[in-house]
């Protein structure tokens, strides 16, 4: 097994790396001009800390003193701990931002990795609308930042179909559910007519299931009260998105149902042509942080990085180079050679001395020491001055 | 705008799927008995022609927008998509069977020696149903003839999918439970429902509405 890795783990080599990170410095920048301050979580956790992911799906381990331990299988479960523990009496709102690597386990065999990037924000304690316009604006604006074209973001809202829900006999509730979260929508309908709803509120389910529009009118024919509840919002937040600068990329989707059970209103997922995942998923979910004991207001969002990247680089996205990497071919004089690369980079020029395998993708560029003040760059032999002014935008390439 | 792409369960729904999709005004006539093709274009969709078993995996992936297969499939599948209508067609059902006149006798080495042996090609169904009534069994995987698992001493009972349950008659299996009736159903992936709403939630009531008939 020399040189095999385990299955669902790889090299992330420099090309895709340079394009990560350059992912990673637009969306961490995006959130720290939204207010967000970046948190970075420990890669294990305990096993039973673990809220967010199915138990089956975290890569879990036993440690020398015999607890079960968990690779971070997301970071929102970091975030809910250090909010109970750390800000436990802070009113104020809490923002805070993150790009790391989770863990989740896959069945063999299914083409899916077990480490990948992912990034997000979370804001906690503040349960206003307002709160809800803000994330979505923040993702629109972070995705438009790394140059994402034609994404759509998909807004629901959990109460739609838990308004349905929660007038069936109780028996019925929990399975219905589950059947809508898992996306079995045939169940759903089938659970509620078996459970002896009216032929008008099956007809206003399977409607508002299907619909996906700017309008919100249809879906509240028939509806029961705590659906039209959750349709107001809907309808409220509207002009706050486009307040906050959200284009018309939105729809108000009543059949984006989120698998995970803790969403509690507003839910969102990002999503592109031609890509049969979610680039980015996310929503309020007030009542998860009192699990670990701090009863507070949520929302946020979390970006598949993965998927992020595979869109762009299907719309032919490249890593914006800072500047161009010089090659510099050595003088026969070792000192010679150096005192020019230490001025060219004294100068912000990125400089590699020699030939070098792996360029990563990066515009680069060859010169050859002449002496101390001078290379061939170009054909020419010109000053140092004149190279710099030219690789780092001083004059015309 | 790019074709609607449809992953079809080839077999034996095939014959009633294109019945389906023609009553809802699909062209499916590329679709003709004995092409060889597999990704087969028709006016404004694309067919995919796939395994059962493979379906909701083109789909799950998005591979394919939406699909056509057996509810069976999709219990032993565990694959992440969005079931829309149930077609009706293609029923049959996922039944416990052991030899007729034994059962009584399993039974009793249960409580003797705590587990059975159950003989599936559907190991999920089959281990999510024995766990869900609390049942220990050691289930044995097999790929074909399950019937002939119990008269060769291989299980105890099997779990196997039938639709008419003549096979089981034939091998003297008798029936001692129904786990769930499946039919055929109309499936898309998660994203693609979102995307490409107006034209599969179109389709998706035009199927009900031909299902219901």
């Amino acid at each position: 097994m020399k040189g095999a890795l385990p299955r669902g783990f790889r090299d992330i080599l420099p090309t895709e790396a340079r394009e990560l990170h350059a992912i990673e410095r637009t969306l961490m920048h995006a959130f720290a001009q939204y207010g967000y301050v970046p948190l970075e979580p420990p890669t294990v956790e305990f096993a039973e800390s673990a809220v967010t992911v199915d138990e089956r799906r975290t890569v879990r381990f036993l440690d020398r003193d015999g607890r079960l331990l968990a690779l971070r299988p997301d970071v929102t479960t970091a975030v809910a701990r250090v909010v109970a523990q750390r800000y436990r009496q802070a009113d104020a709102t809490l923002r805070l931002a993150y790009f790391a690597p989770i863990f989740r386990e896959e069945a063999s065999m299914h083409g899916s990795e077990r480490e990948y990037d992912q990034a997000g924000v979370e804001l906690i304690g503040d349960a206003t609308l307002r709160a809800d316009a803000e994330v979505i604006a923040l993702l629109a604006d972070a995705l438009a930042r790394c140059g994402l074209p034609a994404v759509d973001i998909d807004i629901g809202h959990t109460g739609f179909v838990d308004g349905f829900i929660a007038e069936l006999p109780a028996e019925a509730r929990d399975t219905a559910g589950a059947a809508a979260r898992s996306g079995d929508l045939v169940g759903t309908v089938s659970l509620a007519r078996a459970a002896g709803m009216s032929a008008a509120r099956i007809a206003a389910l399977e409607r508002g299931l299907r619909h996906r529009s700017t309008d919100l009118a249809a879906p509240r024919v028939d509806a029961p009260d705590r659906s039209q509840r959750a349709l107001d919002t809907l309808d409220a937040l509207r002009p706050l998105l486009e307040a906050a600068g959200v284009d018309g990329a939105i729809r108000f989707d009543l059949g984006y149902i989120p698998a995970l059970p803790y969403y509690t209103g507003v839910v969102f997922q990002a999503i592109v042509p031609d890509l049969g995942f979610p680039i980015a998923t996310g929503g309020r979910y007030d009542g998860l942080l009192a699990r670990f004991g701090a009863d507070r207001a949520a929302t946020g969002f979390g970006i598949a990085i993965p998927h992020l990247h595979q869109a762009l680089v299907a719309a032919g996205w490249q890593a914006q180079a800072e500047s161009p990497l010089l090659l510099l071919a050595a003088h026969r004089d070792d000192t010679t050679t150096l005192r020019v690369a230490a001025a060219l980079r004294g100068a912000g020029v990125a400089v590699a001395i020699g030939e070098v395998a792996e360029s990563a993708g990066q515009d680069v560029r060859r010169a050859r020491v002449i002496d101390e003040a001078h290379v061939e760059y170009e054909g020419t032999v010109r000053a140092l001055e004149a190279v710099i002014a030219l690789l780092t935008g001083g004059g015309p390439r | 705008m790019r074709a609607l792409r449809i992953a079809l369960a080839q077999g034996t729904l095939l014959a009633e799927t294109r019945v389906a999709l023609a009553a809802v005004g699909l062209a499916t006539d590329a679709l003709a008995e004995g092409g060889r093709r597999l990704v087969v274009p028709s006016a404004d969709v694309e067919y995919v022609l796939a395994r059962p078993i493979d379906v909701p995996t083109h789909v799950a992936h998005g591979a394919a927008d939406v699909g056509i297969v057996g509810k069976d499939v999709l219990l032993e599948s565990d694959a992440d998509v969005l079931e829309l209508v149930d077609l009706g067609y293609g029923r049959c059902r996922f039944v416990v069977a052991a030899p007729a006149g034994s059962v009584d006798r399993s039974l009793d080495e249960y409580r003797h020696l705590g587990s059975l042996e159950v003989a599936t090609k559907y190991p999920r169904v089959a281990e999510r149903h024995f766990q869900g009534r609390g049942l220990q069994v050691e289930i044995i995987k097999l790929s074909g003839s399950v019937e002939l698992a119990p008269q060769v001493g291989l299980a105890d009972w099997i779990v196997d999918l039938v639709s008419t349950g003549r096979t089981l008659k034939e091998n003297s299996l008798a029936i001692i439970e129904e786990i769930a009736v499946c039919t055929a159903r109309l499936i898309a992936n998660r994203v693609s429902y979102a995307r490409d709403r107006e034209r599969i939630a179109a389709l998706a009531s035009r199927l009900e509405t031909w299902a219901a008939r």
